[in-house]
C-alpha cells in the first residue's frame, strides 16, 4: 500500500468529519445566538441561569461530556446516537464558548445606531435585526473562525463512539498494515488541509463582505 | 393650528428635574432654533417630543394628537419626525444608499426600487448622490452629517429634529451641513434645530429659543435675542458665543 | 437513594486508584503548563528572527500545531513510533504532544500581545545600544507577559481539560481510573457527571488562582 492509497483510504472518513465539524458549529452558534440574546435581558435568574450554562461547557472537557451523553444518559434511560452525542457535545461546548464571543462583539455595536433606528419608527426587534446583528456578526468573525477550529480538531473524538470519520478510519487500517507512522501522519496531512481550506474559504468570505472602517473598537 | 403644541412639559430623571413646565408651539413650515448653556435640556426637550424618552408630566399635541396619552402609536408618531443627532449615527455597516432605504423598506414597506428612487432623489438634493455606495467610514464629517439628513428626510418627515447637527464639525464641514439646512429652510421644511452656531440661528430660523436649566427664558428672532437683551443671563450667553464668531 | 449510597461506596473503595489517577492529571498538566509556557516563549522569539526563513518555519509550525487535532500527534509517536523501535511511555507522550502543541498556541498569545505593544519603546531600546537579545529579555518579553496573561492562563484551564484525552493512549490519568468504576459498577452517568464535577472543581481553582495572579501583576495604566 502506498501512502498514496493510505491517504485515499482514510479520506473516506473525511466527509465525516466535515459533518461533524459542520453540524456541531452550527449547533455552537445556535446556542452561542441564543445564550447572547438571552444575556441581554437584565433579569436576575436568567443572568444566573447563563453564568451557569457559561461556567460548566467552558469548564467541562470535551471527552468527558461526550462520555455523559454517550454512554452515561442511556444508564438513566436515555438513549442518545452516536452522532447526535458528537453534536451536541461540541455544540454546547462551542455554544458557551461562541456565546461570549457574540457578547462581546454585541458590545461593540453602537447604540445610538440603534437610538437612531428606533428614532425612526423600528422596533426593537427590527433594531436588533437590521442593524445589531449583522455587525454583530462581523465583530465576531475572528473569534468564530477560532471557535470553528477548535470544533473541528475535536472532532477526532467521534470516534470513541464509533462514528466512521478519519480517525475512525485510521484504527481499522493500522492493525491491517502494521504501518501507523504513516497512517496517522496521513490523519495528520488530511485535518491540515480541511483546516487550510476552511480558512481559505473564510479569510475570502471575510474580505468579500468586508466593509471598510466597521471594526470593533 | 400649530403642528406641535407642548404645555407644561416636565421631565425628570430620577431626583432631577431637567425640564420644567415648558411651554411651545412649532408651526408648520416654521424653523425654530434652540439655544442654551450645555446640559440645560435641550437635547431631552427633543427626546421627550418623539417620545425617545417619556414625559415626566405635561401634554405635547402633534398634528391635533395628544400624544402624551397612553396607548398612542409610537412607531407612527416617530415615522412623521425625522431625527438627526449630533454625532450622525449612521449604520456603520451599510452603505450611504442603504442607510437611506433600510427605513423606507422596512417601516415604509417600499419595494427595493422604490426605496432606491426615493433615496436618489433625496441623496441628489443635497449633492450626496456620488457618494451613494460609500461606507461611513469612508465619508468626511459633513458628509456623514448630510447622508443622516438626507436619511431622516426621505422618510417625507412632517418636521425635520436637530441635534446640534454641526457641533462635531470642523467650520469647512459645518458650513456644508449649514448650505443644506438653509435650502430645506427656503423648502419650507418644518425644523426643530437645536444649536450653538448662532450664524445658524440668525440666519436659517423664524425664531429662537433660549432655555436654561429647565426654562425657557425667551423666545425672540435672532437679533433680539444676541444683542442687548434685558435678562442678563441671556446677555452673559451671547457675549461668550458671538465674540467668537 | 441506596443507589446513590452504593456508588459512592465504589467510590470510596476505588479511592486510592481514582487519587492516583487525579495525582497522574495534575501531574501531567503541571509539566505541559511549564514546559507549554517556557516553549512558547521561544517559539514567540523565533518568530521576531530577522531571518526570514526562521520566521516562516515558525509561522508554518504555529499554524501546523494550532491546524491539527492533538489527538494526531499523541497517536503517531504512541502507534506509529514503535516501528522505528522508538517505545516511550504514555507520559512522555503526552508531555511531548502538549509541549509541542500549547508552545504553538502560547507562542500566538504572546504575538498577539506584541503587535498591542508600543513601538516607540522598542526603537527607544534599539537606540540605546541594546543588543536584540537584551531587548527581547528586558522590554518585549515582561510587556508581552503581562498583556498575555489572561491567555495563559486560559490556556492552563485548557490543559487541565485536555489532559483527559490521555486515557486514550493509555495513560492511567483521573478519567480513566473513573471508568473504571463505571465499568465495574455500571454507574456510567453517576460516574461521568463525578468526573465532569471534579474537572470543573479544578478549573475553579485555576480561575481563583490566575484571578489573584492577574491582580498582582497589574501595573498602572496597563
Ligand atoms: N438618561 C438620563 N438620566 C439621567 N440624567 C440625564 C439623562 N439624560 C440627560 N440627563 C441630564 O439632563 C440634563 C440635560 O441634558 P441634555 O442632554 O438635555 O442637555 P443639553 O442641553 O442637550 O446639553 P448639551 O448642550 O451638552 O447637549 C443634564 O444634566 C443631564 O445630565
Ligand atoms: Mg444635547
Amino acid at each position: 500500500m502506498t501512502f498514496w492509497q493510505i491517504l485515499q483510504v482514510l479520506a473516506t472518513g473525511a466527509g465525516f468529519t466535515i459533518l461533524v465539524t459542520a453540524a456541531s458549529m452550527s449547533a455552537g452558534l445556535l446556542i452561542g445566538l441564543a445564550a447572547a440574546m438571552l444575556s441581554r435581558i437584565r433579569w436576575k435568574p436568567v443572568q444566573h441561569l447563563l453564568v451557569a450554562f457559561t461556567f460548566v461547557f467552558r469548564g467541562i472537557p470535551v471527552l468527558v461530556l461526550l462520555f455523559i451523553v454517550f454512554f452515561g444518559l442511556p444508564s438513566i434511560g436515555i438513549r442518545v446516537p452516536p452522532f447526535l452525542s458528537m453534536v451536541l457535545t461540541l455544540g454546547l461546548i462551542s455554544g458557551a464558548y461562541l456565546a461570549e464571543i457574540f457578547r462581546g462583539a454585541m458590545n461593540s455595536v453602537n447604540l445610538d445606531e440603534i437610538l437612531a433606528a428606533e428614532a425612526m419608527g423600528m422596533t426593537r426587534a427590527q433594531g436588533f435585526l437590521y442593524i445589531m446583528l449583522p455587525q454583530m456578526f462581523r465583530f465576531s468573525i475572528p473569534g468564530m473562525i477560532n471557535e470553528f477550529t477548535s470544533v473541528l480538531k475535536y472532532t477526532p473524538f467521534a470516534y470513541t463512539v464509533g462514528i466512521p470519520e478519519i480517525m475512525k478510519q485510521a484504527m481499522s487500517l493500522t492493525p491491517m498494515i502494521m504501518r501507523g507512522l504513516e497512517v496517522y501522519l496521513a490523519v495528520g496531512i488530511i485535518y491540515f488541509v480541511i483546516y487550510k481550506l476552511c480558512l481559505m474559504c473564510f479569510t475570502a468570505l471575510e474580505k468579500r463582505y468586508r466593509i471598510p472602517g466597521l471594526s470593533a473598537d | 393650528m400649530a403642528l406641535i403644541e407642548v404645555n407644561n412639559l416636565v421631565k425628570q430623571f430620577d431626583d432631577k428635574i431637567v425640564l420644567k413646565e415648558v411651554n411651545l408651539a412649532l408651526d408648520e413650515g416654521q424653523v425654530k432654533v434652540i439655544m442654551g448653556p450645555s446640559g440645560c435640556g435641550k437635547s431631552t426637550l427633543l427626546r421627550c417630543l418623539n417620545l425617545l424618552d417619556p414625559p415626566t408630566s405635561g401634554r405635547i399635541v402633534f398634528k391635533g394628537e395628544e400624544i402624551t396619552r397612553p396607548g398612542v402609536d409610537v412607531r407612527k408618531l416617530r415615522q412623521s419626525i425625522g431625527f438627526v443627532f449630533q454625532n450622525f449615527a449612521l449604520y456603520r455597516h451599510l452603505t450611504v444608499l442603504d442607510n437611506v432605504t433600510l427605513a423606507l423598506k422596512k417601516i415604509k414597506k417600499m419595494t427595493a426600487r422604490k426605496a432606491t428612487e426615493k433615496a436618489s432623489y433625496e441623496l441628489e438634493r443635497v449633492g450626496m448622490f456620488e457618494h451613494r455606495d460609500k461606507y461611513p467610514a469612508q465619508l468626511s464629517g459633513g458628509q456623514k452629517q448630510r447622508a443622516a439628513i438626507v436619511r431622516a428626510l426621505a422618510m417625507d418627515p412632517a418636521v425635520l429634529f436637530l441635534d446640534e447637527p454641526t457641533s462635531s464639525l470642523d467650520p469647512q464641514m459645518s458650513r456644508e451641513v449649514v448650505s443644506v439646512i438653509n435650502k430645506l429652510y427656503l423648502d419650507n421644511v418644518t425644523m426643530f434645530c437645536v444649536t450653538h452656531d448662532a450664524f445658524l440661528a440668525k440666519y436659517i430660523s423664524d425664531s429662537v429659543v433660549f432655555m436654561d436649566e429647565g426654562v425657557i427664558l425667551a423666545e425672540e428672532i435672532a437679533e433680539r435675542l444676541f444683542y442687548d437683551h434685558p435678562d442678563p443671563r441671556i446677555r452673559q450667553f451671547y457675549l461668550g458665543v458671538i465674540d467668537m464668531k | 437513594m441506596t443507589g446513590m449510597n452504593a456508588f459512592i461506596h465504589d467510590l470510596i473503595a476505588y479511592s486510592p486508584q481514582i487519587l492516583t489517577g487525579l495525582k497522574n492529571t495534575m501531574l501531567l498538566m503541571g509539566i505541559i503548563s511549564v514546559t507549554g509556557f517556557f516553549g512558547g516563549i521561544a517559539v514567540f522569539y523565533l518568530t521576531l528572527s530577522s531571518r526570514k526563513t526562521c520566521r516562516i518555519i515558525t509561522e508554518k509550525y504555529i499554524s501546523f500545531f494550532i491546524g491539527t487535532p492533538l489527538l494526531v500527534h499523541l497517536f503517531l509517536m504512541y502507534y506509529g513510533l514503535p516501528e522505528l523501535g522508538v517505545r516511550i511511555s504514555p507520559l512522555t507522550v503526552s508531555v511531548i504532544g502538549f509541549t509541542l502543541n500549547v508552545s504553538a498556541y502560547n507562542a500566538r498569545y504572546l504575538m498577539t500581545a506584541f503587535h498591542g505593544l508600543d513601538r516607540m519603546e522598542l526603537e527607544a531600546a534599539r537606540a540605546e545600544g541594546f543588543t536584540p537579545l537584551e531587548i527581547f529579555c528586558l522590554i518585549i518579553l515582561p510587556q508581552t507577559l503581562r498583556r498575555a496573561v489572561p491567555s495563559l492562563t486560559n490556556q492552563v484551564i485548557q490543559n487541565l481539560k485536555d489532559t483527559s484525552v490521555a486515557f486514550l493512549i493509555q495513560y492511567n490519568d483521573f478519567f480513566s481510573q473513573i471508568q473504571e468504576v463505571a465499568s465495574t459498577n455500571f454507574e456510567f452517568f453517576k460516574a461521568y457527571v463525578t468526573a465532569g464535577l471534579v474537572y470543573l472543581a479544578l478549573v475553579s481553582v485555576i480561575v481563583v488562582l490566575s484571578r489573584r495572579l492577574e491582580k498582582r501583576i497589574a501595573l498602572p495604566g496597563f
